[in-house]
């Protein structure tokens, strides 16, 4: 049982700081996919994810590093989701459209002409959290204080957004504001996660553990609280399945993060089923008298 | 500068380029309610919006509490109709009526006794302080509508702008609102109303009747009749006077009300 | 915003707090259950060789499965931690193992002893007017040939220096390496004895990627091209290259054209129907099924011999 369990951990280093990156990734996941499932910014998070390819081939083929690109790319996603949004009077889901698929393209096409790094394509793509070293790691690190930091000064705004945007400007927080500053922050997780996972799963991390803590939680805290438990626990068992049946880490774990949230689903649902069975036939009334 | 915490002059409001309403000119004082009827897309929401400075005004004049709508969300307390998105966040009643707070304590600014006094006191006026742990989505509609009519009360705002507050409440629930609507206008507040609910507005002290142009504005004794009505809603509606208010059904009355008014059998 | 300061960054520090449990867990190697030496050998060609050579003297473990292209191979877990606790790592160089570069870098930065294949041996250069220019920088004139062992001399030589480095780990095959190396010599004067039926006029390859240069230096073939210009099968194929091709083909009156593991099966046919050559496949980077090298080269070599002669 140890053997199973922890030992692929104990006896390798790599192992470890995939644990803890993976784990630093969930955290900053957690609290940022929490606003992105609140505040239904689960399209443009998908494309930001995907928009980044451009940015980080051009890095590598300038020599810099790959998160600096990452940046960049998420930097024009957003600005030119926003041109278009506003310039042409189309939904903010075509303008997000167009750039993601725009950008994606964009970067197959620069990678293609220059075939000296192919590899690094799907490396790109699905990450390579067994190839984490310490820098990474101090990255990531910063980037959960950063990121919490931002959270807890924000939280009233950021609530009064998710909850209704239309409050949030009468009470003095411009919703548009906010709503970029939430943006920016789905990018930074992004740009720092994309190297742990890949920027193609990196999108399950962020809203998988956060869909699963809304479904359990009364409160938001407690919300980002889930996240991060079912995002790390989805960490361990990942990269432990991968280990023992040799399959692609990354995409391990965010299968097995997407698994939680059905697992929490399905619970959940047959838990009601089975209270109503024993509540017998007629319906409950809700809470208190109208 | 007005001191009126409400003038509009030959205001028009709409989107974009698209005008809905056009040429509204009113005022209105502290401690007076007014009220908005129409049909939904009468352009009811949408000078409530202008007013609260979410959509620009596309000609004309508007102040709102001595400034730009939109400039004092310190002083201003909105009830919009209800969004789907509310129901997707994991939150309890009793966050929801605190968020009034938001606006008053800013990013920075910590809770205090006073805060935590005025959300106490708000929900218990709605009787809601039983609901305060229950998560939003868990209410039924009549009780979550308290509950952001708890969120209204607890901004002490010197501006209220409702778009149909009564919605889903019971007759109970309506009776509480009627009474934070007046302990609001005792204050010195002033409080604009859109509903469809004609007995509810013919207790304000101003009316307008709206249908994507003004059909009358005044007092509710002069606007509130039936061919008035008839060109607001499309349909013939009747007066019964009540004591202390008016009710309005549809259709024809039997004789025997004095309604002043000729009609043919 | 204090509460929800406090709870976002108590959550945080559990998390973290697991950090420090789990890297404190030191690091301990399997041991061998046996006693005997690890050699791990990167693919299964060089690895054919090396287990003749050490026998039962140690444990000879191939990393990349035989079939799988070791351009492109990434290593699961299990596969990392084999390299890191392995005693020596055996690897071609010149960048062959594209998906495991890092691995192999960092395992020997940790300290991990390594014999690089291509430190010992000749490397050959993409020379002038070889295949067609097509601005790759792997095609580029003077580009370093991984494929070192579709020449058997070039593996000589890599094999000789190989025995040394086995005796610094307490890998006492001497009589091995010889017995390699003098198969190795008969190995050559075989293939040059089956290539012999084919003309000069006809000794003339065009490979799925640029695999077989080694080969060609050694028994006299020229290189006209290749369906994906580059030295690694992980490059894409563009319509311009692709009908330069052609049109090369049909001039130089090439009679087969050879596709390999990576090789678009979709383009080389299509070649082959528009200019009406054959189409034969090479498996140059994979051994056969009775796993030696002698077999592997002799029936790439008869192929070679069939299609063109």
């Amino acid at each position: 049982m140890y053997n199973w369990l922890i030992a692929p951990f104990s006896n390798n280093e790599f192992m470890r700081n995939a644990l803890v990156a993976g784990i630093l990734v969930s955290v900053l996941c957690a609290v940022a996919g929490t606003f992105v499932v609140l505040r239904g910014l689960a399209f443009i998070g998908d494309a930001l994810a995907h928009g980044v390819l451009p940015g980080v081939a051009g890095a590598l083929l300038l020599g810099a590093p790959g998160m600096l690109g990452a940046a960049v790319g998420s930097a024009v996603m957003i600005v030119g989701v926003s041109f278009v949004t506003n310039r042409s009077g189309l939904s903010s889901d075509t303008a997000i459209g167009l750039l993601f698929v725009g950008m994606l393209a964009l970067g197959v096409i620069m990678v293609s002409r220059t075939d000296s790094f192919n590899g690094d394509i799907v490396r790109i793509l699905f990450g390579e959290i067994l190839g984490i070293r310490a820098a990474n790691i101090l990255v990531l690190a910063i980037a959960v204080v950063v990121i919490s930091a931002c959270v807890a000064l924000l939280y009233r705004p950021f609530l009064l957004l998710c909850f209704d945007p239309e409050q949030a400007d009468v009470s003095g927080f411009s919703s548009r504001r906010y709503h970029a500053i939430m943006l920016v922050m789905v990018a930074a997780t992004v740009v720092v996660s994309f190297q742990a996972v890949g920027t193609l799963l990196v999108f399950g991390m962020l809203i998988a553990p956060a869909s699963a803590g809304a479904l359990l939680a009364r409160r938001i805290w407690a919300m980002i609280a889930w996240a991060i438990g079912i995002g790390a626990t989805s960490v361990y068992v990942g990269l432990l399945l991968s280990y023992h049946y040799d399959t692609s880490a990354g995409a391990t774990v965010v299968f097995v993060t997407v698994c939680a949230f059905f697992v929490v689903l399905v619970a959940q649902v047959a838990g009601r089923s089975v209270a109503r069975g024993l509540r017998g036939p007629v319906s409950a009334s809700p809470v208190g008298a109208t | 500068m007005s001191a009126a915490p409400l003038s509009a002059t030959t205001l028009t409001v709409g989107y974009g380029t698209d005008p809905v309403v056009e040429g509204i000119s009113l005022t209105l004082q502290p401690g007076e309610s007014l009220a908005l009827v129409g049909t939904n897309g009468s352009g009811k929401s949408t000078l409530l919006k202008t007013i609260l400075g979410l959509i620009p005004p596309l000609a004309g004049s508007l102040e709102v509490l001595g400034g730009k709508p939109g400039t004092r969300p310190k002083r201003i307390a909105y009830l919009g109709q209800a969004h789907t998105a509310r129901f997707v966040v994991p939150i309890r009643a009793i966050e929801v009526v605190r968020m009034g707070r938001f606006a008053a304590l800013g990013l920075f600014g910590r809770t205090a006794d006073r805060d935590r006094q005025l959300v106490h006191d708000a929900m218990a006026h709605m009787e809601v302080t039983h609901l305060a742990d229950e998560p939003l989505r868990s209410l039924s509609g009549g009780q979550q509508q308290r509950v952001y009519l708890a969120q209204v009360m607890a901004r002490e705002a010197d501006l209220l702008v409702l778009d149909e507050p009564t919605g889903g409440l019971d007759v109970a629930g309506r009776e509480r609102y009627r009474e934070l609507v007046e302990m609001a206008l005792a204050r010195g507040a002033s409080v604009v109303t859109a509903t469809h609910d004609i007995g509810e507005a013919s207790g304000c002290n101003q009316v307008m009747l709206l249908n994507r142009r003004i059909i009358a504005q005044g007092a509710p004794e002069d606007v509130l009749n039936t061919s008035m009505l008839l060109q607001t809603f499309g349909i013939t509606l009747q007066g019964i006077q009540h004591d202390d208010h008016h009710d309005f059904v549809i259709g024809e009355m039997p004789h025997g009300h004095d309604h002043g008014h000729d009609h043919s059998h | 915003m204090l509460p929800i300061l406090n709870r976002v960054v108590r959550s945080a520090i559990v998390a973290l707090a697991v950090v420090p449990v789990v890297a404190s867990c030191g690091g301990t190697t399997a041991d061998n259950a046996d006693g005997k030496k690890t050699v791990v050998v990167t693919y299964s060609i060089l690895g054919s060789l090396v287990r003749e050579a050490v026998g039962d003297a140690a444990n000879v473990v191939v990393l990349i499965p035989n079939g799988s292209d070791p351009h492109e191979w990434e290593p699961s877990a299990k596969d990392i931690e084999r390299l890191n606790n392995a005693d020596l790592i055996v690897r071609n160089g010149l960048d062959l193992e594209g998906g495991v570069l890092d691995v192999l870098n960092n395992a020997q930065d940790d300290g991990v002893a390594t014999f690089v294949a291509s430190d010992h041996v000749t490397i050959r250069l993409v020379g002038e007017g070889e295949g067609l220019p097509t601005g790759d920088p792997d095609q580029e004139v003077g580009a370093q040939d991984p494929h070192l062992w579709m020449d058997p001399l070039t593996l000589k030589d890599a094999m000789v220096a190989l025995g040394p480095t086995l005796a610094e780990q307490g890998i006492d095959v001497a009589d091995g390496i010889t017995a390699v190396v003098a198969g190795l010599d008969s190995l050559d004067a075989e293939v040059k004895d089956v290539l012999a039926a084919v003309p000069e006029s006809n000794r003339k390859l065009v490979t799925g990627h640029e695999s077989m240069g080694y080969f060609a230096k050694r028994y006299g073939f020229q290189l006209i091209g290749a369906l994906v210009p580059s030295l690694t099968t992980q490059a894409g194929v563009s319509a311009q290259d692709l009908s330069t091709l052609s049109a090369e083909i049909a001039a130089q009156n090439v009679k087969a054209i050879f596709t390999e593991i990576g090789t678009p099966t979709q383009v080389a046919d299509a070649i082959g129907q528009e200019t009406g050559v054959k189409v034969v496949d090479l498996a140059s980077h994979t051994l056969p099924d009775d796993g030696t090298y002698a077999t592997f080269l002799l029936e790439n070599a008869t192929k070679v011999a069939t299609a063109l002669a």
